[in-house]
């Protein structure tokens, strides 16, 4: 039968009066925002702003420093989360899914050194298939393809890192990207490019099948139970 | 279930309330007996969103800063219930064998 603290009186939450002086609240804001720094960062931006709201509306008119009883509270709380990280931090399928887009984003470098060293022979397939294709416009392609790689390089490692956070809004971007992806596969296709850079197609399916495994990752059950709760609440909610 | 948490539940039980309102009701509740500290409080809050048995119903910003509504879930308000139910079965028997039995020795 234990809980925050049992000493009546000893805590009592007491409204801040508006006999503190601006200059203390901040004094005192400032050593509170010190003590949860200790916090995950996840939990942190989730809610430390709340918390130091709610230790404002306890502390006692005047009050400069964290009581010896809100540091115990505070530090037992962080290391409580610490020693549960599964509590605070994104489940396994999102790490998972991270992980898979970091390897996306080597496959990119993979793909631009099998188009390097297939160039020659896209290129002679280009031209047997089309009589009119020049070379200024391979050369322009194949400065496209060099250039272009830093891009989606830097798309899987950035939303890598956001999914890592738990950021819910990664996973709609991804989605949305992997959804054009599909349609720039689909038009190669099209084109025929199964026929003239059968390597390079290679590797853009190897990257559909890690995106669509990332996607499956980003809306299993478990991710999309943490985003639910992690998300802000709905509209309608606020609205109120 | 903890008490700090079947208290945090019961606070919730008659509507939302933002993590101040929580503590004052718990104290309230307790009879001055139990006050959560805000990083009980939330560790508490967190590990119930996490279970499902709690969740955020709205938001505001009151004098600058972040003011979050809480809410119990339907699953919250089972499992309140059911722990309700249990303790009061229990000091239920505690009463029972307290109390003098007709005829007994005293």
């Amino acid at each position: 039968m234990s809980a925050g603290a049992r000493r009546p009186g000893a805590y009592a939450p007491s409204a801040r009066s508006e006999t503190s002086r601006p200059g203390t609240d901040a004094i005192l804001e400032r050593r509170y925002r010190r003590l949860l720094a200790c916090y995950p960062r996840f939990f942190r931006r989730e809610s430390g702003d709340e918390i130091l709201a709610v230790l404002m509306d306890c502390a006692r008119p005047g009050q400069r420093w964290p009581s010896p009883g809100e540091c115990a509270d505070l530090l037992g709380s962080v290391v409580r989360m610490r020693l549960d990280p599964g509590r605070s931090s994104p489940p396994r399928a999102i790490t998972r899914a991270a992980r898979l887009m970091r390897v996306g984003a080597a496959t990119e470098i993979a793909g631009l050194v099998i188009a390097l060293a297939t160039a020659s022979s896209v290129q002679s397939a280009l031209v047997r298939q089309h009589v009119t294709f020049l070379a200024g416009q391979w050369r322009d392609l194949l400065l496209f393809v060099e250039v272009g790689v830093p891009v989606p390089c830097f798309l899987w490692l950035w939303l890598a890192w956001a999914s890592g956070r738990g950021h819910r809004w990664a996973r709609s971007a991804f989605v949305g990207l992997f959804g054009m992806y599909t349609l720039i596969v689909l038009s190669k296709f099209a084109a025929g490019a199964a026929t003239y850079a059968p390597a390079d197609l290679v590797v853009v399916g190897i990257q559909w099948i890690i995106g669509l495994a990332v996607v499956l990752l980003l809306f299993s059950r478990s991710a999309d139970t943490f985003y639910r709760h992690r998300s802000m609440p709905p509209a309608a909610a606020r609205a109120r | 279930m903890q008490e700090a948490t079947f208290l945090i539940l019961t606070a919730l039980a008659s509507g939302s309330q933002h993590g101040y309102g929580i503590i004052a009701d718990v104290r309230e509740i307790s009879g001055g007996d139990v006050t959560l500290r805000p990083g009980t409080l939330y560790t508490a809050l967190e590990r119930l969103r996490t279970d499902g048995l709690v969740a955020v119903d709205r938001e505001a910003i009151v004098d600058n800063r972040l003011r979050r509504y809480y809410r119990l879930t339907p699953a919250g308000s089972e499992r309140l219930a059911a722990e309700a139910t249990r303790l009061r079965a229990n000091a239920t028997t505690a009463l029972m064998r307290l109390s003098p039995a007709p005829g007994g020795a005293t």
